[in-house]
Order: C-alpha cells, then sequence, then structure tokens
C-alpha cells in the first residue's frame, strides 16, 4: 500500500492551526497541519501525550474549548466546510456524518440508560427512525459488532456490561448511522490486552464490510502500523513525518520518530543479560490478599489473590504480567503491608505473617513505586523533603539528597522544586529515587511505565537497569506489557482471577508447555512490524 | 511566608479581604484610643440623636455615641469570634483527618459520634457549656469553638478520604510512618484548601453566635460595646432610630465579607500547582 490519496477526500484538513490563549499568552497547539483521508482509508496519527493530537479530534468535531483560537486552516468534511457551520449544521454532522470513538467506554456511556436506549437514541435522531424501527435497528447495529444476545444486552446498564462489551456498543453507536468518517481517539488503551486485540479484530472486519474512512489517533506506533494506511506521526503540532506504516516503522526518516520506534518494546531484543543471584531477597508463601471485611450474614468477598507463592532471588526481574483485575496489583499490596494478607512472607531472615510484624528492616528491604507519579508524590512537598523521609526513617544523610537525584539524572536544584512544576518522566524518577534512598533488595514496580510515553517509558527502564547493575537490586516489575517484560524479565509468572497460572524463565515463554491464558497473552500482544 | 502573602495579594479577593482585615485589625488595636468619646458615657439630652456633626453615627436609647461604641468594641468582638473558629476548626480537622486515615470501624465510630454532637444544635450545644462553665467571654468562645468542631470535621473528613486513598499516603505507609506523620504532614496540608474557606464562612456565624450569647445574657454583659450585643439592645428602636443597630449590624456583614474574601484568596494562594 503506497501513499497516493484519492481524488476526492473525505476529510481534507489544510494548513490547520490552532492556539490556546493562557494566562501567560498564546500556546500553539497545532501548527500548519496537513492530512487528508481518503474513502475507505484508515490514517492513524501518533503522537505522544501533549502533541496535539486530541486537540485535533476535537477540532474536526467542532468542539473545542473557550479559549481555542483557529489561527489558520481549512477544515472540509467532502465539499462541506467544517469551520463555517452553525449550531444546526453542526448537529447534522455529528454523529451523523462524522462519528467518534472513545478512549474510555465507561466515561462514554451514560451511566443511568440502558446501553439499548443510547444506541436507539442516535438512531431515532440521526436516521429519523421510529422508536420501533429503531429498536429493530439497534439489535441488528449491536449483532454487527458481534455482540452475543444483543436483545438481551440492551436491557442492561453500563456498569452490568464489561469494559469489552461497553467498547462495542460505542462502536455499534458509531457506526449504525453509517457515517462517512469516524474518530478513533486510543480506542483500546483502557481495555485489557486481550480485549483490546478483540476490538481490533472487529474493527478490521467491519471497515471490510462498510468501507468507512477512518482517523485512528494513539500514542501506540507498533499499534497504528498494524491498522492504518497511511500514518502521520504528529509532534508537538506539527506533522513531522507521514507515509505507509512500514516505511515509516522499518526506515524512519526524521529523528523523532527514529526515537519513537527504537522506543517500541521488542520482545526479542534482551536488554538483561546478566543472570539473577542464588540468594532469596522475599518468598512469598501461599500469600492470598482478601479487601472488605467479613459481615455477619454474608459470605466473605472472594480473595483478590489466592494462595500465590513465589520467590524472588538477589538482583532478579522478576515479571508479573495479567490483565487488570487478575491480582497483580492486589499482590503488590500484600508484599508492602497495604492491604492484609493471610499467608506468609519469608524476608530478611523471618517469617512474617501479619502487616503488623513488618518492622523497619522489612519496610527498607522492599520498596514500591507505584503507577501515577501525580499521585504518589505529596504535592504540597518539595522534592527534597520527600527524598528526605526514607533517609530520616532508615538512616542515612540528608546530604546524599543531590547524589540521590544524580542517579536518575536530575540536576540537583530539583530539591527546591514542587512535584507539580516536573513533567510525568520526572515524576517517575523522584518517586523511583526515593524508593533507591531506603538502599532496599527488591523494589516492586507496580506498572511503573503504563501512564508515561513509549520514548519516557524507554529511558525509564534504561534508568531502572542501570540503578540495578549499580546496586544488585531486584526488581518484582508488574505490567501489562508482554513485549515490555520479555526484553528485561529473567522470569516471568502470569496471573489470571487471582490465581498464579504460569510461572517460568522468560526465554521459555512462549514455549508450547505454557498455559493457554500465557499463549492466549502472547498472541493478543503481537511484536510491532520489524 | 512572604511567597503566600505575595500570592495573596496577586488576586483581588485577597488583596481587597485583606486590606478590610488590616482595617479591622488597626481597630481592635487602636479603636478605645481613637473612640471621639468615652463608650460609655450617658448623655440623656441627646437619646436617639440622628447622625450629624456631634455624633456622627447617631447616638443609641442612652445617648451613647455609637460610632465610639463600635470602635471600641471591635477588640472584644472580632478577636475572640476568630479564636474560637480557628479553635473549632483545628479540633474538626485534626478529628477529620485522623478519622479518614483509621477508616473502617475506627471511622464508623468517630463519624456517628460525630453526628450524635451535631444533632444538637450549635446555639443549644453552646448555651449548654456555657451555662455548665459558667458566664463569660472565654467560656464562650471555648463552648462555640466546641459547637463548630464536629461541622469542621464532617468537611475535613470528606476531603481527607480522597487525599487517603492518593498514592503518596500509601507510599509512606509502606515506608512504615508513623500515624502521627501521616495524618499532619502527608495528609492536613492536603485537605488545607476546602477548609480554609469553610474557617472564614464560619468566623461570621462566630460572631453572630457570640451576639446571641450576649444577648441571652451569657457571653458579654452589659455595657460592654459588643457588636452583637448592641444589635441586641437595638432590637427595639429599630423603628424609632434604625442607624442604632445599622451601624453594628454592618459592622458585623463587613467583618464576615472581609473573611470570606480572605478566604477566597487564601484558597487560590495556597494552591502552590496555581502559577500565577
Amino acid at each position: 500500500m503506497t501513499a497516493a490519496p484519492p481524488a476526492s477526500p473525505v476529510l481534507a484538513i489544510e494548513n490547520y492551526s490552532l492556539d490556546y490563549t493562557l494566562r501567560q499568552g498564546t500556546a500553539r497547539v497545532l501548527d500548519g497541519v496537513n492530512l487528508s483521508i481518503g474513502k475507505g482509508e484508515v490514517v492513524g496519527l501518533v503522537g505522544e501525550s501533549g502533541s496535539g493530537k486530541s486537540s485535533l479530534a476535537w477540532a474536526i468535531m467542532r468542539h473545542l474549548p473557550r479559549n481555542a483560537v483557529e489561527a489558520s486552516g481549512r477544515l472540509s468534511l467532502g465539499r462541506l466546510d467544517l469551520r463555517g457551520l452553525d449550531a444546526k449544521g453542526l448537529q447534522a454532522v455529528r454523529g451523523k456524518r462524522i462519528g467518534m470513538v472513545f478512549q474510555d467506554p465507561s466515561t462514554a456511556l451514560n451511566p443511568t440508560l440502558r446501553l439499548g436506549e443510547q444506541v436507539i437514541e442516535v438512531l431515532m435522531r440521526h436516521r429519523g427512525l421510529g422508536r420501533a424501527e429503531a429498536r429493530d435497528a439497534a439489535e441488528a447495529a449491536l449483532a454487527e459488532v458481534e455482540l452475543r444476545d444483543p436483545a438481551a444486552l440492551m436491557r442492561r446498564y453500563p456498569h452490568e456490561a464489561s469494559g469489552g462489551e461497553k467498547q462495542r456498543v460505542v462502536i455499534a453507536t458509531a457506526f449504525a448511522t453509517a457515517p462517512e468518517l469516524i474518530l478513533f481517539d486510543e480506542p483500546t488503551t483502557a481495555l485489557d490486552v486481550i480485549t483490546g486485540a478483540r476490538i481490533l479484530e472487529l474493527f478490521a472486519r467491519l471497515r471490510e464490510r462498510t468501507g468507512v474512512a477512518a482517523l485512528y489517533i494513539s500514542h501506540d506506533l507498533g499499534l497504528v502500523s498494524r491498522v492504518a494506511d497511511r500514518v502521520s506521526v504528529l509532534r508537538q503540532g506539527r506533522i513531522v513525518e507521514e507515509g505507509a506504516p512500514e516505511a515509516v516503522f522499518l526506515d524512519p526518516r526524521h529523528d523523532y520518530t527514529r526515537r519513537l520506534v527504537a522506543a517500541v518494546p521488542r520482545p526479542h531484543r534482551r536488554l538483561v543479560d546478566d543472570a539473577a543471584g542464588g540468594d532469596t531477597v522475599l518468598a512469598a508463601d501461599g500469600l492470598s490478599v482478601r479487601y472488605g471485611r467479613r459481615r455477619l450474614f454474608r459470605p466473605p468477598p472472594p480473595p483478590a489473590t489466592k494462595a500465590v507463592s513465589l520467590e524472588v532471588r538477589a538482583g532478579e526481574i522478576l515479571g508479573v504480567v495479567g490483565e487488570s483485575g487478575s491480582g497483580k496489583s492486589s499482590l503488590a499490596r500484600g508484599l508492602t503491608g497495604l492491604a492484609e494478607f493471610d499467608g506468609g512472607i519469608h524476608a530478611t531472615g523471618r517469617r512474617l505473617d501479619h502487616a503488623r510484624k513488618m518492622d523497619k528492616a522489612y519496610r527498607r528491604a522492599v520498596q514500591i513505586v507505584f503507577q501515577h507519579p501525580d499521585s504518589s508524590l505529596n504535592p504540597r512537598m518539595r522534592i527534597g523533603d520527600i527524598l528526605a523521609r526514607p533517609l530520616k526513617l532508615y538512616g542515612g544523610a540528608l546530604s546524599d539528597i543531590p547524589a540521590l537525584l544524580e542517579q536518575v539524572r536530575l540536576p540537583a536544584d530539583y530539591a527546591r522544586k514542587y512535584p507539580h512544576q516536573l513533567s510525568g518522566g520526572e515524576k517517575q524518577r523522584v518517586a523511583i529515587a526515593r524508593a533507591f534512598a531506603a538502599r532496599p533488595s527488591l523494589v516492586i514496580c507496580d506498572e511503573i511505565t503504563a501512564a508515561l510515553d513509549v520514548s519516557v517509558q524507554a529511558q525509564v527502564i534504561e534508568w531502572l537497569l542501570a540503578l540495578r547493575r549499580q546496586h544488585g537490586t531486584a526488581y518484582l516489575f508488574i505490567t501489562h506489557d508482554l513485549n515490555l517484560i520479555r526484553q528485561i524479565a529473567h522470569r516471568i509468572a502470569v496471573m489470571q482471577q487471582g490465581e498464579l497460572v504460569d510461572l517460568r524463565d522468560a526465554a521459555a515463554i512462549d514455549a508450547p508447555d505454557a498455559h493457554p491464558y500465557t499463549r492466549a497473552l502472547i498472541a493478543a500482544s503481537p511484536a510491532p512490524v520489524g | 511566608m512572604t511567597d503566600l502573602l505575595r500570592r495573596l495579594l496577586r488576586t483581588p479577593q485577597g488583596a481587597i479581604g485583606s486590606a478590610l482585615l488590616v482595617l479591622l485589625a488597626l481597630l481592635c488595636l487602636l479603636g478605645p484610643e481613637l473612640a471621639p468619646r468615652d463608650p460609655e458615657a450617658i448623655d440623656f439630652l441627646g437619646r436617639f440623636r440622628p447622625p450629624g456633626a456631634q455624633n456622627w453615627l447617631g447616638a443609641d436609647q442612652l445617648g451613647r455615641d455609637v460610632l465610639s461604641r463600635l470602635m471600641t468594641g471591635a477588640r472584644s468582638t472580632i478577636p475572640l469570634a476568630l479564636l474560637a473558629t480557628l479553635l473549632g476548626t483545628l479540633a474538626g480537622a485534626v478529628i477529620g483527618t485522623l478519622s479518614a486515615y483509621l477508616g473502617g470501624r475506627w471511622d464508623e465510630a468517630i463519624m456517628r459520634n460525630v453526628d450524635a454532637v451535631m444533632a444538637i444544635p450549635g446555639l443549644l450545644l453552646a448555651l449548654l457549656l456555657v451555662s455548665s462553665l459558667g458566664k463569660g467571654s472565654l467560656n464562650a468562645t471555648l463552648a462555640i469553638a466546641i459547637a463548630f468542631t464536629p461541622g469542621m470535621a464532617r468537611v475535613t473528613r470528606s476531603v481527607a478520604l480522597n487525599v487517603r486513598a492518593q498514592d503518596y499516603v500509601k507510599a509512606a505507609l509502606a515506608r512504615g510512618e508513623h500515624a502521627s506523620f501521616i495524618v499532619l504532614r502527608e495528609m492536613l496540608p492536603n485537605v488545607v484548601g476546602p477548609v480554609v474557606v469553610e474557617t472564614t464562612i464560619r468566623v461570621a456565624f462566630a460572631v453572630m453566635l457570640f451576639a446571641t450569647l450576649s444577648f441571652l445574657g451569657l457571653g458579654a454583659q452589659p455595657p460592654a460595646p459588643e457588636w452583637g450585643l448592641m444589635v441586641a439592645e437595638a432590637r427595639r428602636f429599630v423603628h424609632q432610630a434604625p442607624w442604632i443597630i445599622l451601624a453594628p449590624a454592618l459592622a458585623i456583614g463587613v467583618t464576615a465579607i472581609a473573611f470570606n474574601l480572605l478566604g477566597d484568596g487564601l484558597r487560590d494562594a495556597l494552591n502552590p500547582r496555581d502559577e500565577r
């Protein structure tokens, strides 16, 4: 597939620039963007956070914030000029000629309306159907997105459906009015790996059947290169590179694209080549974590993790993978005493059978880094004070703070800053520095790169590995990204519904004797092109 | 601290509120010295004299100069109301944050007790406390502080529950921090915003509660020129000489507005995220 846009594009964006007026002045969000989508074409738009990709989507939908100023350019849908539309014209376009699928299906659906109502309403409004006709059409639309028993699903409320089902309903709604163009804004990011893979398959089939044009927005270059006919790379509001996905991925011309491509995790490119030590740092012995109190006359809630046993050796990187709700974060909370647990933990030469028995030596030896750096640093404390706490608790001189910052490549004067003055990646580095201030023997990393951009993720991983070489620290690395963990882990544990279903060497994770669920996970996260 | 002041004065609400409060503070400090007349001097010939050259804000039912009484009374009104509110806020904030931190059964126990105390109207509770502690301004202050505590505890807890779920609190727990550190250093600074706003609104209530207690003869005693007491005494003459009641009522209103504006300004200034 070579990039030759057809003669009459469905959507044409010409030299479009957008500014936001802020208190400090104006900020340019989009700068001279040119993009066209032909009939039946899928164009991928790749960019990291802050690149302006969502702003572009909202500009097409004509739903910009009050402080947005459109500096120049044209947006046209077929022959219609989108910028010149009034409120009435917009209503005729939104939902009817342009559909949109959002990132998080749980917030895109109204929680107080039945799923069926939400589809019927769109059909009545945009296709002018009567109620009974709309009901039949809605059922057909839901069948179209391969939902089992659509009639029963239509009677359910959003909270009674799974994330994948909800996203299918949103997609069905978008397709039901037979629009010319559909905007997909990270439609699989909020879903599990396997569910996301199924949504992508569904999208491919629907596309073939309906021939709709689509703009597919994502931060994941690997994912976009699988679904799109053409890819545009957006950086700070400017399109820096565009072309066929293979060309962009295999032979990137722009520096930024090259960095993006290099940062995409590839399972077969190992980043760690030494072996783990022999001693056990920590061993979980039938650890089960349970939330909620036992109440009278009610059965106790099922445990979040069921009797998990595993051990981490000195300097080892043990990956823990699984879908959301598989109990991997609960395992981390049990090991750090944040949740009550049954069973035992062997560490620092003792056996602990209750969170209360965790003493200073254990707390020092086992540190945790959380997923969201925004919430794991106290917004009212300076970086210096944040780093000083573990030094005060476990012994250490406050004069070590510059050295701690230096370890994660941050300048010493960051100690005087507040967390909100730092970028997401910098905050996560502070959180890592805080964990290392305790000179731990095991650091639990709970999805620490999930909230970061790919290029930042690659750097954070690099620094983590450098810290490990320097201190010989072991990591319990919890993630949903199988490609990433296969690059760095010595062994990988797979969890499903609270149970540890597989635990094997990273090299043997795709062996034929692996658990069926492990194989399903691998199949759902294919290696990127190239 | 100077940084906070600078940020406070940069917002219009903060600047106006601060200016008004500086005026009120000067009134508290220098009021009696600056007052044109003796606030308790009775002048039977000048009863109900309307505002004019002799009495700028008029004279009351005993011919006392309203302006002088107002200026002298600031000292016995504002500091005590402020003290009562601050005591109540502090106690309530600590209880609320602690309750949110402990969670589970402790939370349940603390909040149900708070509910029980809240079920008694604030005035009734204050009356009960004053009558058992004895009359007087200081006891009234204490009573109002205690009456304010449960409400503040509720407000603080609802904010603190959100803070409790943040990862930095979990990080502190996993680090093995002491409960007092988590409550006082990790959580309390993050609930300050709404609590400050609530506090400034309550200062106005405190002034009114003081007035009521004084009116019932349990707080300030006549002929003290306390503002609330002045309103209460002037109530009977509202048709005859409205200026007697208007002046102290306006003073109370201005005080309330000043604290509210300060609260709005502080809320913005206390937020380090706000880069203005």
